[in-house]
Order: structure tokens, then C-alpha cells, then sequence
């Protein structure tokens, strides 16, 4: 049976996550707007494959779906687009756990940069070659890098919010 | 080889296939779900566009309020700021206010000028709707820039509407809901807006280059004139997308005049601070010549004669303040010369006044001596006389007086 506190912490880093999700979607807060030319990163890419990287369970597919489906509402790109890249990067995390048996973040951190490669390779073509929607592919690459560079921050600040939520039941 | 790629295929099979611990769906079967969703909508599905309404409608709703507790916090920030600046900006708008004022009258009669010689030529727009509305969402992709308002067709919004904030271009409705429209702004790199750029007249296509410029297209860099001075950027009006001479940017002048630099727009309008936009809709102006139309005509032009009497009579007084003004700097120039003049001949007669007054001294003293010469002995005293010591007053006046005692 597992303690009274430790479950509600549980509870609190088990859903940590989906929140973290929602909100960056839906809040108008947006950490790409900060005045920088092509400065720009994708949160939710980080936080999905953070969290499906490191949990088991993930932060469940359908979940994921629907906060694709409202990423692409607030967004305006076509419906259903934002879903596909999500639940891709939690393919990609998820095969990566399988055939990971000593994990390393600077593993996580490579293979990380060629899954952004892939999926927004097929986002550009799909919204550049199927809808006609021009997408600058300098402001693509810039947020593919500073996604990538900031995946590892991101990393840090979840292991120390794991650890200081679970204490010693975190496990990396 | 063989059982790396076993390895490869398990994996693989696990990851997507396998349902997890807690999950209902696997993940391709909710990978194959995005791609038909994607298709269907792209075909226009009737279903899939009613799923696309009633998603979007509570998105934008659950998304404003999500914004609310970030939105206080930043308009607190604001707010503070303004009070720290309060007393700068009152000092320019003071400023900016008399360079108005003194604007205001000029531009009210080439308006009205305008809209008479757009009646002439037929291409004059009239507003046929406006409605304003507030920005629920304002949070772009770093790729695509829109935003969401909250009026919809229950509005009567209406697809390809204009947005405006402060007379400034913004965009045009793109998408419409119930409840919601979306705008696409003139900043994203997939809105193309036919622009004039003034002055030069010069036509070129704008397309959105990042978020605040936009880009010209489809122009020659030679043709837009360098005259030391920004460039204003309007619409234009062709294709009749947007109604023309709405403003939307300018060109900023650049000293060292580089090549790309006259071709980025940088907009009047701050997309980052949009609250609240106005959504119009222009119309042509139907050019019956009835009697409410010769009436309105009639208006208009006696309007700009009034207009233009009183910026003649302006124009009058302002001259009749330049003569005055003239003349009475002539008028004391003429007295300043005269001053002088006066102080010159008051020298003069001040001078002329001493040598008399020499010349009276040395005509006393020529009749003194000539006299001392005849009477001197008569007067001066010696041992056995007791007369005038010589050079005293009395022996002066005993010569003057041709040696006669005086007592």
C-alpha cells in the first residue's frame, strides 16, 4: 500500500505533464514572441518527449491527440496536423525506451535533434506541398535548434521537479 | 544482422503497436485517426468541418480564460509603466497635438477633395458594416500569424472582412464560427496584399515577412524614389481584396540606402498589443444621380467651399500678418537710424560748442595780452607804487580795463 502523501505527489508529477501541456496550448503567453528574429521553440515537443521518454505510462495518447487538435485550432494550421507530429515524437520517445537499456541524456539529446529533423521535415511537407501554406524554412530551422538546445534545460528543470516531488521515488 | 533487425522490428512493433499500461488506443491506430481527420478535412467533410466548429468554438472560449490570470499580470505590468512614463508621453502628445492641429485642416479638405474625385472616377467605397470586436487569442505559431476574435457569423461576420486597429490595417477575416472568426494578419508570410507606396505611387504586393515587417514583392527597387524621407505604405485597391489608401506601414529611410532595406515595411500597428479591432466591410457606392445623391454632392462640394473660404481667409490673414510684421521691422530699422543719426549730431554739437568756447577763451586772452602790452605798466605794482600784482585778478582786470583803477 502506498502512503497517503506519496500518492498525492505521485498524482501531482503524474499529471504535472497534461497540465503543463494544456496550458502552453491554450495560454496566449507565448515564449516565442519575445522580440528575438527568428527566436522561436516548440515546448510541447519537449515536454512530449520528455515525459513518454522517461514514464512509462507517458502522458497518454489520447490526451496528446487532443491537445494537438487544439494546438492546431489556436494555431490555424489544418486540424489534425499538430496530433500527427505528437503522436510521432511519442513513437519515436517510446522506441527509444524500448531499445535504450542504460539511458543517457546526451543519447536522448541526439536522438531527440533527428526526430525533430524527420517530423518537421514531414510537417513542411505536408503544409508547404498538400495545404499551399508557405512556411519559412529559416524560421523552421531556427526552431528545430533552439528546440533541440533547449530540450536539455527542459531536462534538468524536470528531473530536479521530479526529485523534489517524489524524493527518493524518482526514478530517472 | 539478422537480429539487429529483429531488434529494430520489436521496438518498432512495441512503441506503436503495443497499448501501454493505461492506454485505450494504440498509438498508430491514433496516428492512421490524425491522417484520416487530416484528409477528411482537407475534403471538406460535413461531419469532420462540424466536429472542426464545435472544437474551435470551445478552444477559443476555455483558451480565453485560460489566457485571463497571464493577461492580468501583464496588464498590471503595463499599467505601472505607464504611470512611470506618464509625464514623457503627456510632453509628446502635447507636442504631436500642435503639429495636428495645424495638419487637420489641410487634410479634412483633401479628403473631402478625394472622396469627390473618387465619386468622378466611380471607385468610391463606402462602409457598409463595423462592428467591433475583442482579440480572444493572440498567440501565433512561429510560423503561422493569426488571431481569433470573438464574433462569428452569429455577428454577421463574413469572410475576407477587414480588420482595423486605429485606422491601421491589420488583416482580414480568413476563417469563421459560430461565435469566433479567425484574422489572418498582414505580418504572416501567407497574406499578399496589393500596396501602393507614396510617394511615387508605386504598386507592389506586400507579403508578411515576420512580426512586425512585411516585405515587398513584385516590384523594382529602382522605381521607389529615395527622397530622404519614410515611405508611406497604403493599399492599393487592385483586385479589389482591400478598399485603397488604408494605411499599413512605412519604409523608414535608411542613410546608407542598402538595397533589401527599401523593400521592408515596418507596420503602423502593434500586433503584439491588439485588445480591440474593427471589423468593417466596405461597399461601392451606388452612383444613382437621384435627387438624396445630388443632395449629398451638393453637401460635399459646398462643404469644401466653406473649407477652402476659410483656409483663404487664413491664408489672408496670415499674409496680412507677414506685411504687418514686415513693415514693423522697416519701421525700426528707419528708427534705429535715426537714433543714431540724432546721437551722431548731438557729438557733432557738442564739439562744435567746445571749440567756441576755445575760441572765446583764446580771443580773451589775445585781448588780454595785446593790452598788457599797452596798459601793463600802468597796472603792475613795484617798490614806489601800490598797485596789482602781476598776474592776479585784479591787475588782469586793470589791463582789461585800459589801466583804470579800480577799487
Amino acid at each position: 500500500m502506498m502512503d497517503r502523501s506519496l500518492r498525492i505527489k505521485y498524482f501531482l508529477y503524474k499529471h504535472t505533464g497534461m497540465f503543463l501541456l494544456f496550458f502552453s496550448i491554450l495560454n496566449s503567453f507565448d515564449l516565442n514572441d519575445l522580440g528575438y528574429k527568428y527566436f522561436s521553440f516548440s515546448f510541447s515537443y519537449i515536454l512530449i518527449f520528455y515525459f513518454n521518454l522517461k514514464r512509462k505510462e507517458g502522458l497518454g495518447y489520447i490526451p496528446i491527440f487532443i491537445a494537438g487538435l487544439f494546438n492546431d485550432v489556436i494555431i490555424g494550421t489544418p486540424m489534425g496536423i499538430s496530433s500527427l507530429i505528437y503522436l510521432m515524437i511519442c513513437g519515436a520517445a517510446a522506441y527509444l525506451r524500448n531499445i535504450t537499456l542504460r539511458p543517457h541524456l546526451v543519447k536522448d539529446w541526439i536522438f531527440f535533434l533527428v526526430t525533430l529533423l524527420i517530423l518537421n521535415s514531414i510537417s513542411f511537407f505536408i503544409l508547404n506541398f498538400i495545404f499551399s501554406y508557405e512556411v519559412s524554412t529559416y524560421e523552421q530551422l531556427a526552431d528545430i535548434f533552439f528546440t533541440w538546445l533547449f530540450y536539455l534545460i527542459f531536462s534538468y528543470i524536470f528531473d530536479f521537479y521530479g526529485r523534489l516531488i517524489l524524493g527518493r521515488q524518482y526514478v530517472k | 544482422m539478422e537480429s539487429s533487425r529483429d531488434d529494430f522490428v520489436i521496438a518498432i512493433r512495441s512503441a506503436f503497436l503495443k497499448k501501454g499500461t493505461q492506454q485505450r488506443f494504440s498509438l498508430i491506430s491514433l496516428i492512421f485517426f490524425s491522417i484520416i481527420f487530416l484528409i477528411l478535412g482537407n475534403l471538406n467533410f460535413k461531419a469532420i468541418d462540424y466536429v472542426k466548429i464545435i472544437v474551435k468554438d470551445i478552444v477559443y472560449r476555455s483558451s480565453f480564460i485560460v489566457s485571463e490570470p497571464e493577461k492580468f499580470i501583464l496588464n498590471s505590468y503595463d499599467k505601472f509603466l505607464d504611470h512611470f512614463n506618464h509625464y514623457e508621453e503627456y510632453q509628446n502628445l502635447k507636442d504631436n497635438l500642435k503639429v495636428l492641429k495645424s495638419k487637420d485642416l489641410s487634410n479634412e479638405i483633401v479628403i473631402l477633395e478625394n472622396i469627390k474625385y473618387r465619386k468622378l472616377i466611380d471607385d468610391y467605397f463606402i462602409k457598409e458594416s463595423e462592428t467591433y470586436a475583442k482579440v480572444l487569442i493572440d498567440n501565433p505559431s512561429p510560423f503561422l500569424r493569426s488571431i481569433i476574435i470573438n464574433k462569428g457569423s452569429k455577428n454577421n461576420i463574413k469572410l475576407g472582412m477587414i480588420i482595423l486597429d486605429e485606422g491601421y490595417l491589420v488583416g482580414n477575416v480568413v476563417e469563421v464560427n459560430y461565435l469566433t472568426s479567425r484574422v489572418l494578419l498582414i505580418s504572416d508570410i501567407n497574406s499578399k496584399i496589393p500596396v501602393s507606396i507614396e510617394p511615387g505611387d508605386v504598386q507592389a504586393i506586400m507579403s508578411g515577412k515576420s512580426k512586425q515587417k512585411g516585405t515587398l514583392l513584385y516590384t523594382k527597387n529602382n522605381k521607389i524614389k529615395s527622397n530622404e524621407q519614410d515611405l508611406r505604405v497604403i493599399t492599393s485597391g487592385a483586385g479589389r481584396v482591400f478598399k485603397s489608401g488604408i494605411p499599413i506601414g512605412k519604409i523608414k529611410y535608411d542613410i546608407n540606402n542598402l538595397y533589401i532595406d527599401k523593400k521592408i515595411v515596418d507596420f503602423y500597428s502593434d500586433f503584439s498589443q491588439l485588445k480591440y479591432v474593427k471589423v468593417v466591410s466596405y461597399t461601392k457606392e451606388q452612383n444613382i444621380l437621384d435627387s438624396s445623391s445630388k443632395k449629398n454632392n451638393k453637401d460635399v462640394e459646398d462643404k469644401i467651399l466653406q473649407l477652402n473660404q476659410r483656409k483663404e481667409n487664413i491664408k489672408i490673414l496670415i499674409e496680412e500678418k507677414k506685411i504687418a510684421s514686415e513693415i514693423r521691422i522697416k519701421y525700426e530699422e528707419e528708427n534705429n537710424y535715426l537714433e543714431n543719426k540724432v546721437i551722431n549730431l548731438q557729438r557733432q554739437l557738442e564739439a562744435s560748442t567746445n571749440i567756441n568756447k576755445k575760441n572765446k577763451i583764446d580771443k580773451e586772452e589775445l585781448k588780454f595780452l595785446r593790452l598788457n602790452l599797452l596798459y601793463g605798466k600802468k597796472c603792475a605794482k613795484n617798490f614806489y607804487n601800490k598797485l596789482y600784482k602781476v598776474g592776479s585778478v585784479k591787475y588782469r582786470e586793470c589791463v582789461l580795463s585800459k589801466g583804470t583803477k579800480k577799487n
